[in-house]
């Protein structure tokens, strides 16, 4: 005997749906009552899965239920981020964002889940990673001052590479030469950053651009030197490089790290999540991770969050701009 | 330090309860993920990295290491039984092992291999040990071009790698080369080829058409083989399990030329096992003393390739220890560990960390006999495996292989890859195409491509910049003679044979 489709079953049915609707909100009271999934769209290694990892872990403890990090890399960040976006908003899914795979990537791919800050849930900003400019040891730029007036006397002849075309050190590059007019080439290199850094000790290009966990060693062996830092204060891993929003072009695109939910979470389970991962912030086990790791604190919430990346969205916007006039 | 005062110190890093036994639990871990076709070791340390957090830096470094070499034991195991290699490292063992095999001495065979990645583990370690600090200056040597001229001389070199007619070759090269070209490109993250497919982006990926091409092929080919199907399995005596005196002379030199090749891959950029296991049976192919029966069954073609992808993945420890800058997807993992639990990596990590330095290689050495002690009694269970009757057996290899191609990314699509491969393998064995150039123009390809427009990035643009470098022009004025040397001992072969057939008419 099958289930005849009759108005009574039908109605029955309405009524089912509506009832595991209402039931909405005494869930949410009850949140977290399972696993949460935190999606990082990068593969494990490189800075993306450590600072995921250990948010989670602090998280965990404040949340009293198991966080699962789950691996889902691949073009560009897209494919993991699009699996946070278009989860169901019910706070068991939240993920890693950056403002590369945020703000950068609509731009340049078509048919994603989300085109602006609209298209996701803003939850927290988690850390800065300030790009450095570092040159070989032997080069005869002792600092960025002489790599500018050099810039500026030979202008495209500089060369500096980068992770990959249009990373975040490769657009921080490109910001600064759309407000300072100067033109620094930079040229693009795959395998995160260490073939890079190769190609700047083997001094086949005049500098690199990247980040401090990749250069660290170098610098303390005494073969690089860190000239500039893409940030607006001094970064604290090499006080001695110049920052660059202490120029007169006020250009320092970093990168930045975001935990991001679905759109359309009820606003209990929200608060929850924002007064959790407050805490996570200002606790000393996530700062102390974050210094020994060279990321800079600026934690900012919800719509603080979603506003500097709108900021980003129109600096990205104005750099491809800005390239495709150079072309 | 002198490095024998290292190696000593070193010993007594690794030899205290908690290393020795994450050497162990690496090197069991490895074996199980080579033998397993699909899931392979950059999957595997990827996933103990989580639980390497919890570990001692040093500890969790040789546990991560161990899985790396431990798998190039393992992989070979379904590759010389089963005709599917269980890591791209191992297909062209499956070339000549499945030949030697399917004549009764798998078990020989496994033997040989076995103590070749030992041989190859071992030497290369003590390369490391000894040379690690001037040979790290190496890698900086190179640049875009130079590697563009190895990668794409390599691809033109081992073009006829698996020996049949030049075109039998070719169109399965260039079969792969389009392959490769699916999804992002390496340098700009442009997409291509993807049909708006998501799973595409990410480009096809190696296992799915590997364990395709050559394991569901051959078992297609296996059931249609009705009398080879009915046929009972032939039991497999103790004394086959051992080589003979002849197989063991003929396996030395192949282990030696293939651990010198394989060091040498470990010490650049780019896949450099997988990579070194063709090198090897390239090198073979041209100077071993029974060139003629590699591809047919001849255990040079074994020894060799399996010897250099245990050298190179120890030797790929040299970037990783001494320049602190990772060159494979494992390095980037050891190297992401290291920077969770506060150890920095770099050229001063060799006086700043000496125990993770020297422990590291001393584990090793210890790592290496424990595979061997592990392996050699596992060689009568794997070869015992060949008297599962058939129809039983067939199904089990279908779910393992289908296993395989999913678990690489979980993903389903990879098992239509995988489904998909396999017709084109067994239309190519119909078809008498060779399937390794299919192989090879995969990984290279990529590869190639990549260096090229890195080349062209660097020198915007200048087309001289290929043959700018000392290096660059070295590797192709050697290719060039590859392939003069080649090309002319070919046609007077058949000369020859067409002289030996005018003169008996």
């Amino acid at each position: 005997m099958g289930l005849a489709f009759n108005r009574r079953n039908v109605l029955l049915a309405v009524a089912g749906i509506a009832a595991l609707g209402a039931a909405g909100p005494t869930q949410a009271q009850e949140w977290p009552n399972r696993d949460i999934t935190f999606i990082v769209p990068y593969a494990p290694g490189g800075s993306t899965d450590p600072i995921s990892r250990k948010f989670c872990e602090i998280l965990e403890k404040e949340l009293k239920v198991k966080l699962i990090v789950e691996n889902k890399p691949g073009a560009s960040a897209t494919i993991g981020t699009g699996a946070v976006v278009r989860a169901a908003p019910d706070g068991y899914t939240i993920g890693l964002g950056s403002n590369s795979s945020l703000a950068y990537q609509p731009l340049e791919m078509k048919g994603l889940a989300w085109k602006d800050t609209d298209g996701y849930q803003s939850i927290v900003k988690l850390a800065d990673l300030p790009s450095i400019l570092g040159v070989p040891a032997d080069s005869r730029f002792k600092t960025f001052d002489d790599f500018i007036a050099e810039a500026r006397k030979n202008p495209g002849k500089l060369k500096v590479s980068v992770s990959g075309l249009r990373t975040t050190p490769d657009l921080a590059m490109q910001h600064f030469n759309k407000q300072s007019g100067l033109r620094v080439t930079t040229v693009p290199f795959t395998g995160g950053g260490g073939e890079a850094l190769l190609a700047a000790l083997g001094g086949r290009v005049d500098g690199s651009v990247g980040f401090g966990a990749t250069m660290k060693g170098q610098v303390d062996a005494g073969k690089l030197r860190v000239i500039a830092t893409f940030s607006n204060d001094k970064y604290f891993l090499f006080p001695d490089a110049k920052p660059t929003g202490e120029t007169p072009w006020k250009s320092a695109v970093r990168t930045a790290y975001y935990v991001i939910a679905p759109k359309g979470i009820p606003q209990p389970i929200l608060d929850k999540l924002f007064a959790a991962s407050k805490k996570v912030l200002e606790g000393e086990d996530f700062k102390a991770f974050a210094v020994a790791n060279g990321y800079t604190m600026d934690p900012k919430f919800g719509d603080d969050m979603k506003k500097e990346l709108m900021d980003y969205e129109r600096q990205f916007k104005e750099v491809n701009d800005f390239l495709e006039s150079a072309k | 330090m002198t490095a024998f005062e290292g190696l000593f110190y070193g010993l007594g890093v690794a030899m205290t309860p908690a290393n020795l036994l994450a050497a162990f639990a690496g090197a069991f871990a490895g074996t199980a993920i080579g033998v397993l076709p699909g899931l392979g070791p950059v999957a595997g340390v990827a996933l103990i990295l989580p639980l390497t957090f919890s570990l001692d830096p040093t500890a969790g470094l040789i546990m991560m290491a161990g899985i790396f070499y431990g798998s190039m034991y393992g992989g070979s195991t379904t590759a010389i039984l089963l005709n599917i290699p269980g890591e791209s490292a191992s297909v062209v063992t499956a070339i000549d092992g499945y030949k030697l095999a399917r004549r009764g001495r798998a078990g020989a065979t496994l033997t040989i291999v076995a103590v070749g990645s030992f041989v190859g583990g071992t030497l290369a370690v003590i390369g490391v040990m000894l040379f690690s600090a001037a040979l790290a200056k190496v890698a900086i040597l190179f640049g875009p071009a130079d590697f563009f001229a190895l990668t794409f001389g390599g691809l033109m070199v081992m073009a006829r790698i698996s020996g049949g007619t030049l075109a039998s070759s070719l169109l399965p090269m260039a079969v792969g080369l389009a392959l490769g070209t699916i999804g992002q490109e390496a340098v700009t993250g442009e997409t291509r080829y993807t049909f708006g497919i998501l799973h595409l982006v990410e480009g096809v990926s190696l296992v799915p058409i590997v364990v395709g091409l050559y394991g569901l092929a051959e078992l297609m080919l296996l059931i249609e083989d009705k009398a080879h199907a009915a046929a009972r399995p032939q039991s497999v005596k103790m004394r086959e399990l051992l080589p003979t005196r002849t197989e063991w002379k003929r396996a030395v030199p192949s282990w030696l030329r293939g651990t010198g090749l394989g060091f040498l891959f470990g010490l650049v950029p780019g896949p450099a096992a997988t990579l070194s296991s063709f090198a090897s049976y390239r090198l073979e192919k041209a100077v071993s003393k029974h060139a003629d029966e590699i591809g047919s069954g001849a255990i040079e073609g074994v020894a060799g390739p399996e010897a250099a992808n245990n050298s190179a993945a120890t030797a790929s420890l040299v970037p990783l220890l001494a320049l602190g800058i990772p060159f494979t997807p494992i390095a980037a993992l050891m190297i992401s560990a290291m920077l969770v639990q506060g150890v920095q990596p770099g050229p001063l990590l060799i006086t700043e960390k000496p125990e993770i330095f020297w422990g590291l290689i001393a584990s090793v050495y210890i790592g290496n006999v424990m595979l061997l002690a592990l392996n050699i009694p596992m060689i009568g269970v794997w070869v015992s495996l060949l008297r599962i009757p058939l129809y039983l057996f067939l199904p089990i290899l279908l779910v393992l292989s289908v296993i395989g191609a999913y678990s690489v990314r979980n993903s389903i699509f990879d098992v239509w890859v995988l489904l998909g491969a396999g017709l084109l393998g067994y239309a190519f064995n119909k078809l008498r195409f060779q399937l390794a150039p299919l192989v090879v123009g995969l990984i290279l390809g990529p590869n190639i491509e990549k260096h090229f427009r890195e080349t062209l990035f660097l020198s915007q643009g200048d087309l001289w910049a290929f043959v700018d470098t000392p290096i660059a022009i070295t590797v192709w004025i050697l290719v060039a003679g590859i392939l003069a040397v080649g090309y002319f001992a070919r046609r007077r072969t058949s000369v020859a044979t067409a002289m030996a057939q005018e003169s008996s008419l």
